[in-house]
């Protein structure tokens, strides 16, 4: 009676908006037949918890119920059991999806109409005036690199084109939530690496951000929490950071040494009595590929397809106590429309980096790279290796126990996890 | 609104660009000027252009009805299919507003091409005459009796209740009534009906040398033309049938009220005597002013003996009516216009209501089901009524209702008003816009809103 009587007023709603902007209670959905008798349960019991300005990931193999998920978040789906609260209500009340950004899994776009006609379509869905649309348009055909192809039809577009025009469809309204569902199937490496940078962009704008993927990857470069679903069950729901980190470990990574300094280094580390090792980093494939194309790009080889930019829509606002924070993005925009003595888009605020300078730093000379014009194979980035990258070995193992947890019959509880977590441990300190 | 708007507008954008309304836009772009050039009919130019307009109309009204049909149907239940709708009912779009959108699109549509073919079809009537250098006597029967728009009036029933009653009493009095029929009650009533028709018959039919008369209130006039005329239309049957298919006799019009009380009418009195083939209907023009000042105008034939071995009998449905001019053809043709804007109009509605939760190839099959049955509906209801003797109860509480909750299309064909000239009034339109597209068309939309609001647009895809 009571809850129901503050759920009626309203405060208890305001709770969440204040708290979650994504909860489910309970969230079931149950495929039937045609007879009415159960077939699937592609979601059960799902409480779900995603605070505001957090990017959230959704993992899980196939079928495991991401998709599901986010259908019935949307209302795409009507659950069967419990109740998903966005932003504070209903996902199908104007007022609330007005503040949703989704990209479905796949980009289903009208075939016939332009790039720049499918956004004027979804702008006046929401209503923009006139003025806001061309002026938004504008920003995310230049923000995906898709502002030559402007006008061409969709459906003549390759799968990666059409993902960028679903990924600037689901931000046309500039977005609290954004969901996406695999936003990177189809892209190239570096699509693939812009997306993730708008990401954390976004996420540092105070957008809250649902990601799904099964791409292991893309979820650990940006999420700060995840969730692993398999059948329809959250598995496991925890910090990346927490999740993956090794306590026990600690990595250096320098520029070349000589074989003195060598020396001396591993007599240190031996006082210490622990086991190392000593390899040459392997750079990660993403990196090189990126670095490849950049050099390419620089040569002006001509190309028929998206141009890799690094334009954010500056109309995807900020938040108002957060107006500090904005992104190396930004910087690198303003400094370019200053060299092109284009108008300024105000001056770009000084970035405030604390949490995860490092990864910043890598971004940074990434993103540089690719929007200047021409700057030859440089240094290697010698940095302190984030927190995130861990040896491959050790990877794998990780990847094994959590393969071990999803295959287990017994669900995980939590004395599975303490037993896990004392396994890895032993088997580290072997190696 | 303005996302009903934009919605409308992409659903125009996608029946123009994937071709589906550009099939049928060139197939009566190409075919309306040739039916023009090519149509004879009878060979007069009334039959020429009264074919011209009976075929172009119907043709126009059935693809722009096809169109309708596909359009709407295509719109939706390929937004559905190809789950462009998971990006539309995300944003802050009402369900209802998706539906109303494509809804307004289709229909839309339908207004331009209707406007563009209707107009098409407008122009080559009125320039007919001059293209195939019709005469003026031609020209002038033509403004007469096609370029016109006129009212019809049927004449007031004969009350026949009373003659029935008397002639039962007098057979009751005849003893030709058997005390045993008259406690049967059924067989009672069978013999007054019986005697009700043959009373009903007699009032149309005339033996040789015998006369009938025929009385209309309500005739109105909209100009004051001295050389205006009213039409007298009729059609007759024998029950012999003569030599050379001809019957003589003698039609008189004129106020009548006058002759019974034996005085001599105000108003000029009208005769001529005349053949007339039989099944087949003839127009007398007389002059307007046979018309009493209050509307009231009698007609009288009398079966000329000398010439005739034969009873003559008007039909009871189409015998007789007097026709007089009420409007112009221009105004008269754009009400046959909007007409079958408002058949459109309830397609449109019917076909959101099947998409809503029929696939593609159903809910167009549904439609069109839907379609043939309101085109033929009268047909329907004629083979049932005389053929269903034995299922009579079956067919009255099933396929009857059934077919009369779909729009009769056949009853409001426009090609029924502008062919005869026949007055379409704004009154006989409102009741059809009230009928066709407030009530059942509405109904069918608000019955599509509800499925589409309780639908899970979504593909089930675990």
């Amino acid at each position: 009676m009571r809850a129901g009587f503050f759920r009626r007023t309203g405060i208890f709603v305001r709770r969440f908006v204040m708290e979650y902007v994504i909860e489910t209670f309970s969230l079931t959905k149950i495929f039937s037949d045609w007879w009415g008798r159960n077939k699937v349960c592609a979601v059960e019991d799902l409480n779900l918890k995603i605070r505001k300005n957090e990017v959230f990931g959704l993992l899980g193999p196939n079928g495991s119920g991401k998709t599901t998920t986010i259908k019935l978040l949307l209302r795409l789906l009507y659950p069967t059991r419990g109740r998903a609260i966005v932003l504070g209500g209903d996902s199908c009340e104007p007022k609330i999806s007005a503040r949703i950004g989704f990209l479905p899994e796949e980009s289903y776009l009208y075939r016939y109409l332009s790039a720049r006609e499918t956004l004027d379509f979804y702008g006046r869905l929401f209503s923009l005036s006139a003025k806001v649309r061309k002026m938004r348009i504008e920003a995310l055909l230049d923000m995906v690199g898709l502002r030559a192809a402007a006008n061409r039809p969709v459906g003549t577009f390759s799968k990666g084109m059409a993902r960028r025009i679903g990924l600037a469809q689901a931000l046309i309204n500039d977005p609290d939530l954004l969901i996406l569902d695999e936003p990177t199937t189809g892209l190239d490496p570096i699509g693939t690496r812009q997306i993730k940078d708008l990401v954390l962009t976004l996420a540092k704008r105070g957008k809250t951000i649902l990601l799904c993927s099964h791409l292991l990857a893309d979820v650990e470069d940006v999420c700060d929490r995840i969730a692993i679903l398999y059948g329809g069950k959250i598995q496991i729901e925890g910090k990346v950071k927490e999740l993956l980190l090794q306590s026990n470990k600690t990595q250096i990574t320098t520029g070349v040494m000589s074989e003195d300094t060598l020396e001396k280094v591993k007599e240190l580390i031996e006082a210490e009595q622990t086991n190392y090792s000593v390899d040459t980093p392997m750079e990660k494939l993403e990196t090189f590929f990126v670095e490849t194309v950049i050099d390419a790009q620089s040569r002006a080889l001509s190309t028929s397809g998206a141009v890799s930019t690094t334009q954010i829509g500056e109309f995807l606002s900020a938040e108002a106590g957060d107006g500090k924070a904005a992104s190396i993005l930004d910087k690198l925009v303003s400094k370019k429309e200053v060299e092109e003595a284009a108008v300024s888009e105000g001056a770009a605020s000084e970035a405030v980096t604390s949490a995860d300078e490092s990864r910043e730093k890598v971004d940074e000379q990434l993103l540089s790279k690719l929007s200047r014009p021409v700057e030859p194979a440089e240094l290697k980035p010698v940095t302190e290796a984030p927190d995130l990258e861990q040896e491959p070995q050790e990877q794998e193992q990780i990847e094994k126990n959590i393969l071990e947890q999803l295959t287990g019959d017994d669900l995980n509880t939590e004395e599975d996890d303490k037993r896990q977590a004392e396994e890895q441990q032993g088997e580290s300190t072997d190696a | 609104m303005r996302r009903v708007w934009a919605i409308a507008v992409n659903t125009i954008k996608q029946a123009l660009r994937m071709k589906i309304a550009v099939v049928f836009i060139i197939l009566l772009v190409i075919l309306l000027p040739m039916m023009g050039i090519f149509t004879t009919g009878d060979g007069t130019p009334k039959g020429r252009l009264q074919t011209f307009v009976s075929y172009s109309l119907s043709l126009t009204s059935l693809l722009l009805s096809l169109l309708t049909i596909i359009v709407v149907v295509y719109s939706l239940t390929n937004d559905i299919k190809q789950h462009q709708i998971y990006t539309i009912v995300t944003k802050p779009v009402h369900r209802f507003q998706i539906l109303l959108g494509k809804l307004l699109g289709v229909i839309l549509l339908d207004f331009v091409l209707l406007v563009l073919f209707l107009s098409m079809i407008y122009f080559i009537t009125v320039y007919t005459p001059r293209y195939i250098g019709a005469t003026d006597e031609q020209i002038n029967s033509l403004n007469k009796e096609f370029y016109t728009a006129r009212a019809s009036l049927k004449p007031v029933p004969v009350d026949v209740s009373r003659d029935v009653q008397r002639a039962f009493k007098e057979l009751v009095k005849r003893r030709q009534v058997g005390p045993v029929l008259l406690e049967d009650k059924q067989a009672r009533q069978n013999l007054i009906e019986e005697l009700a028709q043959s009373k009903e018959l007699a009032t149309r039919s005339a033996g040789p040398g015998q006369q009938l008369i025929w009385e209309f209130n309500n005739v109105k006039f909209t100009s004051d033309d001295p050389n205006e005329e009213i039409f007298v239309r009729y059609k007759c049957e024998v029950s012999v049938k003569p030599s050379d298919n001809r019957v003589a006799g003698r039609w008189t019009v004129g106020d009548y009220r006058e002759q019974k009380l034996g005085l001599r009418a105000k108003t000029p009195i009208w005769h001529k005597s005349r053949w007339d083939t039989i099944r087949t209907f003839h127009e007398l023009e007389v002059p307007a002013d046979v018309v009493a000042e209050d509307g009231y105008v009698a007609v009288g034939y009398v079966n000329l003996p000398q010439y005739n071995n034969t009873t003559i009998v008007f039909p009871k449905k189409d015998g007789i009516e007097i026709l007089y001019k009420a409007d112009d053809f221009t105004e008269n043709y754009v009400r046959a216009s909007i007409l079958i804007l408002f058949r459109l109009i309830f397609l449109a509605g019917l076909g959101v209501f099947a998409s809503t939760f029929l696939s593609l190839p159903t809910a167009v099959l549904f439609c069109l089901v839907v379609l043939v049955t309101g085109t033929i509906s009268g047909f329907i209801f004629e083979s049932f009524d005389t053929l269903s003797e034995n299922t009579e109860m079956i067919y009255r509480f099933t396929i009857k209702p059934l077919v009369k909750l779909l729009p009769q299309f056949d009853k409001i064909n426009p090609s029924n008003f502008l062919v005869p000239a026949r007055l379409l009034s704004w009154s006989l339109l409102a009741r059809v816009a009230a009928v066709m597209i407030f009530i059942k068309g509405l109904l069918l939309f608000l019955l599509g809103v509800l499925i589409f609001n309780r639908r899970e647009v979504a593909k089930i895809i675990v």
